[in-house]
């Protein structure tokens, strides 16, 4: 089932005991109003009827007066006719008053003279009445004479005994001024009925003592008081409440037309209607508003995690305002990425493990080749020296081989000996405290002694800081970096090494300007059994654990390794971190000194070559030696006379003076038999070389200057 | 068979120095190049009838140069010596028929293998 209809269900659920309560309260509300119409109405008309009774009493009232008259008490008649004239002129509602004697006997009526001949006393039931309860009586209307009337009896009491009945006839007419005075709608009828069921008097008028309706009649009979529905004279149908006096048994009725009381009742139903409905729509409105908000989202997220199945983004559009939903959407969200992160480490690690997997099958045939290779050199040189006699040159080349390339094969034995026990742990640490910058100058000053750094320009720049390491371990990573340094750097360039302080770390830096690498290769190039691109050189080649070892071993210090390289053929740079140290008091006062560079020398280079003037300076600078140069012998001359140099190296092809007369000038000057005489040739022939000895010259150079030959040449001078 | 010319092919100084004086001892004329260049270079000077080079290993263009030698000297005959060996994925020493040679001999070897070969080649 759709969210939709059961929303609205479930508001209609909501809605549903409201509206049963609310009919109910209408119900009782219609029901309520009727009673109230009802009692307002049975209000009005008790108030209409007392009117009446006080109206009657009134009358009642005045002829008690006149019954109590003198000349009535002492019999003389002629004066109370007199009187009752008068009485009648002041009621404008009597019309005639007369007398009786209570033997039925009429004495008197105003409307005739005294003494003229009279009617009969009319109806006697209450003439008879008054006699036998010496009380007052109204009668009921008499429609028999000329015109119909209501009697009111009042019996006169003379010495005890009820000599006298006083009858005053009334215009039932009269009584409508109290109907009037109720002041009620026109489509009302009030109506006033005397015992008989006859009209006294009524709004709208009736001839009185008309019988009244049926309707009427039935509920009198039924109740004297009370509250009928039924149907006026004119058809209308109306409510009518009734009361019956207890003085006069007269009726008072006020009958309200049904379609006033049904209009009030029917006024309220149709505003409960009204507010059932537009409950009833609201509700289904707000079922529609609440699914739309709900299901809306929850479809987009339905479609969302379809599309998640399917690897694609996961997105929900528009702003979500069910924070459950919200929720679910973030869950959903975080859920997906999850799937994607975990696809892509899986991604990564089949990646990993093949590339592992391609590392460690090049590494064997790296293994193959490099173990291989000197085996057969070995071999064939073991076969040489089996067939050559002994002390030949061929036997002593291939001892020469054999030696060299045992040592080669134990380095590789060796690293690869080291990293199985780095990789298995088995390399403890034999901890001191020692300067790590002396230790470095010290491999580096070893390394230049033995030949290794001669092809190229090492350079150290070194400040005193103090590691706790494993001495052979820290000499083992820097050798190993400066051997990398040295295999991918082409003969001649620089290898700058520097080591210091920097923020609490002893930081080693080997920069070369070798052949640099991708910056994915530097990711990659710490791995075990990974080899840079071979160079031209079998020397480049290795086992490719070089660097693998270097950074388990500085890993093992609590330190780290990283490579920087700016790309291929921009050099690289290695920086090794290590915790450092306070030195002890002890070793704090010893004196640092690096390693010494070779004594500084004032060389004075006269080259009109820019190319090589440039190159010379620059190595001999880095040797550490002050260097002065000119393009020309005259100017070479001039700054020889300035400061007599070391060492003057002189170009043989200068555009001025030949090479040999500056010799020549330089040797005869003063103080100029010390010099250094270097001659620098573009050609290496013996007639040359004995030329340049001739003119005073101490050694030769052959252009292209190598940096080996250079310091060699340097070294050999005084 | 003294009259005999061969072209050692290594990088490596030490293995073109014993290849060298080993076959020299057996009477053969011995030429070095330490790469296929200077190997096609000496060889247009002194053609020798037998080369026996080394491929560099891995992914060198040693093959460029045994093609190269292929085309210019078709007579010469190409014996290719290398420390490769085969593994499960990567075949790193082929077959002698793939790469267009005459023999191919693994790392290290006797010499009188090689001895053989040669004059089985030159016969």
């Amino acid at each position: 089932m759709r969210l939709h209809p059961q929303l609205s269900l479930l508001v209609a659920g909501a809605v549903a005991p409201v509206l049963v309560l609310a009919v109910a309260a209408g119900v009782l509300l219609v029901r309520h109003e009727r009673q109230t119409l009802q009692h307002e109405a049975i209000g009005r008309t008790q108030s209409a009827m007392s009117a009446v009774d006080a109206e009657i009493r009134g009358h009642f009232t005045t002829v008690q007066a006149l019954a109590t008259s003198r000349s009535l008490e002492s019999g003389n008649i002629p004066a109370f006719y007199d009187e009752a004239q008068r009485v009648l002129r002041s009621q404008p509602d009597w019309l005639t008053v007369r007398l009786a004697l209570a033997t039925e006997t009429p004495l008197f009526d105003t409307a005739v003279a005294l003494g003229a001949a009279l009617g009969p006393i009319g109806e006697l039931n209450t003439f008879r009445q008054a006699v036998a309860t010496r009380q007052p009586v109204i009668g009921d209307v008499d429609t028999t004479g000329a015109r119909p009337v209501v009697r009111m009896r009042m019996p006169v009491v003379v010495d005890g005994i009820v000599r006298y009945v006083i009858t005053v006839r009334l215009a039932p007419e009269s009584f409508a001024d109290m109907l009037h005075q109720q002041r009620l709608p026109d489509s009302w009828v009030i109506a006033l009925a005397d015992r008989n069921r006859r009209f006294i008097a009524r709004l709208p008028p009736v001839p009185s003592g008309r019988m009244v309706s049926e309707s009427f009649r039935a509920a009198i009979d039924h109740a004297p008081n009370g509250w009928f529905q039924g149907s006026t004279l004119e058809g209308t149908r109306t409510y009518t409440p009734y009361v019956t006096s207890q003085q006069s048994g007269w009726v008072m009725g006020i009958a309200i037309p049904a379609s006033t009381v049904d209009a009030a009742a029917n006024r309220t139903l149709i505003g409960m209607g009204a507010g059932i409905a537009a409950a009833l729509a609201l509700a289904l409105l707000l079922g529609w508003y609440m699914s739309r908000r709900i299901a809306g989202p929850v479809a987009a997220l339905a479609h969302a995690t379809a599309a998640m199945g399917e690897g694609k983004d996961v997105h929900v559009p528009g702003p979500i305002r069910i924070d459950e939903i919200a929720r679910l959407n973030d869950a959903l969200r975080a859920a997906s990425e999850a799937v994607r992160e975990r696809s892509a480490l899986q991604e990564r690690e089949k990646q990993a493990l093949q590339a592992s997997d391609r590392a460690k099958d090049e590494f064997l045939a790296m293994l193959s080749h490099e173990l291989r290779n000197p085996l057969a050199a070995l071999t064939a040189a073991a076969h040489v020296i089996k067939l050559a006699p002994s002390g030949t040159e061929a036997a002593i080349k291939a001892r020469g081989v054999i030696e060299r390339q045992t040592k080669h094969m134990a380095r590789l034995i060796g690293d690869l000996l080291d990293i199985s026990r780095v990789a298995m742990g088995k390399v403890a640490l034999e901890r001191e405290r020692f300067n790590l910058a002396k230790t470095v100058a010290d491999v580096i000053q070893v390394w230049r002694s033995s030949g290794r750094l001669e092809r190229h320009f090492v350079s150290l720049g070194a400040s005193a800081v103090w590691v706790d390491a494993d001495r052979a371990r820290v000499e083992q990573v820097f050798s190993n970096l400066l051997d990398n340094a040295l295999k991918f750097t082409p003969p001649g360039k620089r290898i700058t090494v520097s080591v210091g302080p920097e923020d609490e770390h002893a930081v080693l830096r080997v920069t070369d300007e070798g052949e640099g690498m991708t910056p994915d290769a530097t990711e990659r190039m710490f791995d075990l059994f990974v080899q840079g691109e071979r160079g031209l050189d079998r020397a480049a080649g290795g086992l490719g654990v070089g660097l693998a070892l270097v950074k388990r071993l500085t890993e093992l210090h609590g330190g780290r390794v990283s490579a920087v390289s700016a790309g291929a053929g921009q050099g690289t740079t290695f920086t090794v971190v290590l915790p450092s140290v306070d030195p002890s008091a002890e070793q704090a006062r010893a004196p640092f000194d690096l390693a010494p560079r070779g004594a500084t020398r004032q060389v004075l280079i006269v080259e009109d070559n820019d190319d090589t003037r440039a190159m010379l300076h620059e190595a001999l600078a880095f040797s550490g030696h002050d260097v002065r140069e000119a393009r020309d012998g005259q100017s070479g001359l001039a700054l020889a006379a300035e400061k007599t140099p070391d060492v003057a190296l002189i170009d043989i092809g200068l555009p001025d003076l030949d090479g040999y007369e500056v010799a020549r000038r330089l040797r005869a000057a003063p103080g100029g038999r010390s010099i250094g005489l270097v001659a620098i040739t573009g050609y290496g022939q013996p007639e040359d070389q004995k030329r340049a000895f001739e003119a005073g010259f101490d050694a030769h150079l052959t252009k292209p200057v190598a940096p080996e030959r250079l310091k060699q040449v340097m070294a050999g001078l005084r | 068979l003294s009259s005999r010319r061969l072209l050692v092919v290594d990088d490596d100084a030490d293995m073109r120095l014993t290849l060298k004086l080993s076959l020299e001892l057996a009477g053969y004329t011995v030429d070095v190049a330490a790469n296929g260049r200077e190997a096609l270079e000496v060889q247009r000077s002194r053609p020798a009838d037998v080369l026996i080079t080394d491929i560099f290993m891995p992914d060198s263009d040693g093959f460029e140069a045994i093609d190269a030698f292929r085309g210019e000297f078709p007579r010469t005959k190409i014996i290719v010596v290398s420390g490769g060996a085969q593994f499960t994925k990567r075949d790193y020493l082929p077959d002698a028929a793939l790469i267009g040679v005459d023999a191919t001999l693994q790392k290290p070897f006797e010499i009188e293998t090689l001895l053989e070969k040669i004059s089985t080649l030159s016969a």
